[in-house]
């Protein structure tokens, strides 16, 4: 979440600092309350954030994106578990440090991806209406195939 | 058993969405290369989710136990599947709790993976209770996906009334026919001495009493009191139960019935039982270690049914109340019918006896004046109750304050200095 903010010109600093603040917020108001809706609220929050400092430096690539994926994830991740662990329900020993250790190696391979994924940009980078229409497509095939396995986990079965 | 999304997959469904919306719509790749991680997460931990099948089964040592006694049980948990995850909860009904353990716990299996968590209960109050409806929830490896299930419960746990030490018990005003521990008024062969008498053809010379016989100059023998058995009923009201915090009249009185119809059984007597109320259940006299079962068991099934109609002792049938048999009453003295049933019980000719479980205890004076004065004239309404009782020449042994064994001490002494009642 520091990220946004540390980068920001002086002049964008005190917009950036708000709205990371308003994402840390939510995210406490989620974790606090118990309601988990909230969670994915501070998360675009915080990317919004992220999106705009982008697109006002309009930078050539930036290197630290996979770090901040990563970031965003565990973030996310943790709130999840952190939400989990509200039930008064004994866990067995050293589950808390395995789920830990799951965590940080899920935040490893998430930088480790999104570099290659970032690699991969910087190698192919280029522009014209043909890559357009293949981001949007392949953009809409993504949010389609998220919608169809959210949409098959609500079903019942015996 | 039920499969659903965790809050993750529409969480990261948005936030995947809106970053490959974003992406596109500002030309900036980093923001699909943020937005991907949750897309891939949600892609492969969907793909990757399968039921893991989990099994769990609650086995107790034992299908019977006294109150506040530890039951040892185990809990058997088994996953054909991966889970990260499970979470299990012993639903038990109330009355039942974990003595050691927890009720609820986490585990985590492996495909094939069986395990047995030891766990102790223990029944707060006597009663039957079905133990064993366990609530499962399982999550994949990602926690995407939820699997809940529910396992009813097929165990029947019978606990039974605690143990009252009573070292003396109430002995019947007459006795019956066969062998017991009773010495009886009648005159008989026996073990105590009762008197002696002038010698008669057919005596035996065994109970010749030769220094008598020596003073009086013609012989006399020994007379003895026979040892009986007696019949005793236990009449349970079950009109009304009043409730406490920790108490209730009604759990009590099945208390007191269960050690006393322990202690009567010990002595060779015959027990029945009549539960007097809502439901009117009976059980004939009988002696011996089954008996006992019987009236307990049949005790743990008292509860209070409620009934406005009018009953009275013409229902219960005659076989259940022997004659000279010693009826006690286990009642807090507060509903009108059980009082008529055990006056019409003493007319009739039973010796009876209430043992009154003290209810005002368990009621609040109240804070304000006409609240005090009400509770101070039922008090004493109740002290007028009484009265009439042993008026009628019925014992009453008030168990409140006082342990049981010195309240029907009470009822010992009142039978002692007031045998010439008269109904």
């Amino acid at each position: 979440m520091a990220l946004p903010v540390t980068r920001a010109s002086d002049s964008l600093q005190p917009v950036e600092i708000r709205v990371a603040a308003a994402g840390l917020v939510v995210l406490l108001a989620a974790l606090v309350l118990g309601w988990s809706p909230l969670i994915p609220v501070a998360i675009v929050l915080v990317a919004g954030d992220y999106a705009a400092q982008l697109t006002i430096d309009d930078a050539r690539l930036d290197s630290a994106a996979p770090a901040f994926a990563g970031g965003l994830l565990v973030t996310a991740e943790l709130a999840y578990w952190s939400l989990e662990e509200r039930s008064d329900v004994r866990g067995e020993p050293g589950a808390g440090f395995r789920h830990a250790a799951f965590l940080a190696g899920l935040g490893v391979a998430t930088i480790l991806v999104a570099s290659l994924l970032l690699a991969l940009v910087d190698a192919v980078r280029t522009r014209g209406l043909a890559i357009d229409l293949l981001g949007s497509a392949a953009a809409a095939a993504a949010l389609f195939a998220i919608v169809l396995a959210a949409h098959g986990q609500g079903r019942t079965g015996h | 058993m039920t499969r659903a999304g965790s809050p993750r997959i529409e969480g990261y469904a948005v936030v995947a969405a809106i970053g490959l919306v974003a992406a596109l719509a500002l030309r900036r790749p980093e923001l699909a290369i943020v937005a991907a991680p949750f897309a891939v997460v949600l892609a492969v931990g969907t793909r990757l989710a399968r039921d893991p099948r989990v099994a769990v089964e609650l086995r107790l040592t034992t299908d019977r136990t006294v109150e506040e006694a530890d039951v040892e049980a185990a809990l058997t948990v088994r996953a054909e599947g991966v889970v990260d995850r499970l979470e299990i909860l012993l639903d038990l009904p109330p009355g039942v709790e974990v003595a050691d353990g927890s009720a609820s716990l986490t585990l985590r299996l492996r495909p094939g993976d069986e395990r047995e968590l030891p766990i102790t209960l223990k029944c707060t109050r006597w009663g039957v209770y079905a133990v064993g409806d366990v609530e499962t929830r399982a999550r994949d490896p990602l926690r995407l996906v939820v699997w809940e299930q529910r396992f009813a419960g097929t165990h029947q746990l019978k606990a039974y009334p605690g143990p009252i030490e009573l070292r003396r018990i109430l002995a019947p005003l007459e006795t019956q026919a066969f062998a017991g521990s009773e010495v009886a008024r009648a005159k008989s062969d026996g073990v105590e001495y009762a008197d002696i008498r002038d010698f008669v053809p057919g005596d035996r010379v065994r109970s010749i009493n030769w220094r008598a016989s020596a003073r009086k100059q013609g012989i006399v023998v020994n007379e003895r009191h026979p040892e009986r058995n007696t019949d005793i009923v236990l009449f349970v009201d079950s009109f009304v139960d009043v409730q406490g915090t920790d108490r209730s009249t009604l759990a009590d009185a099945v208390r007191a019935g269960s050690a006393l119809a322990t202690r009567y059984l010990e002595r060779r007597d015959r027990v029945g039982l009549v539960g007097f109320g809502g439901v009117l259940r009976w059980l004939h006299p009988g002696m011996g270690l089954t008996q006992r079962y019987r009236l307990i068991e049949t005790m743990l099934e008292t509860g209070v049914e409620p009934t406005y109609t009018w009953r009275d002792v013409n229902l219960i049938p005659a076989k259940i109340l022997p004659p000279k048999a010693l009826v006690l009453g286990l009642t807090p003295l507060i509903d009108p019918r059980f009082i008529a049933a055990l006056s019409d019980l003493r007319a009739r000719g039973f010796d009876v006896v209430a043992v009154e479980v003290d209810p005002v205890p368990l009621v609040e004076e109240g804070s304000t004046e006409i609240e005090q004065l009400s509770y101070r004239l039922w008090v004493l309404e109740r002290e007028v109750l009484r009265a009439r009782l042993e008026g009628l020449g019925i014992g009453i042994a008030r168990w409140g304050s006082l342990d049981l064994e010195t309240a029907l001490e009470e009822v010992r002494t009142f039978r002692r200095y007031a045998r010439l009642a008269r109904v």
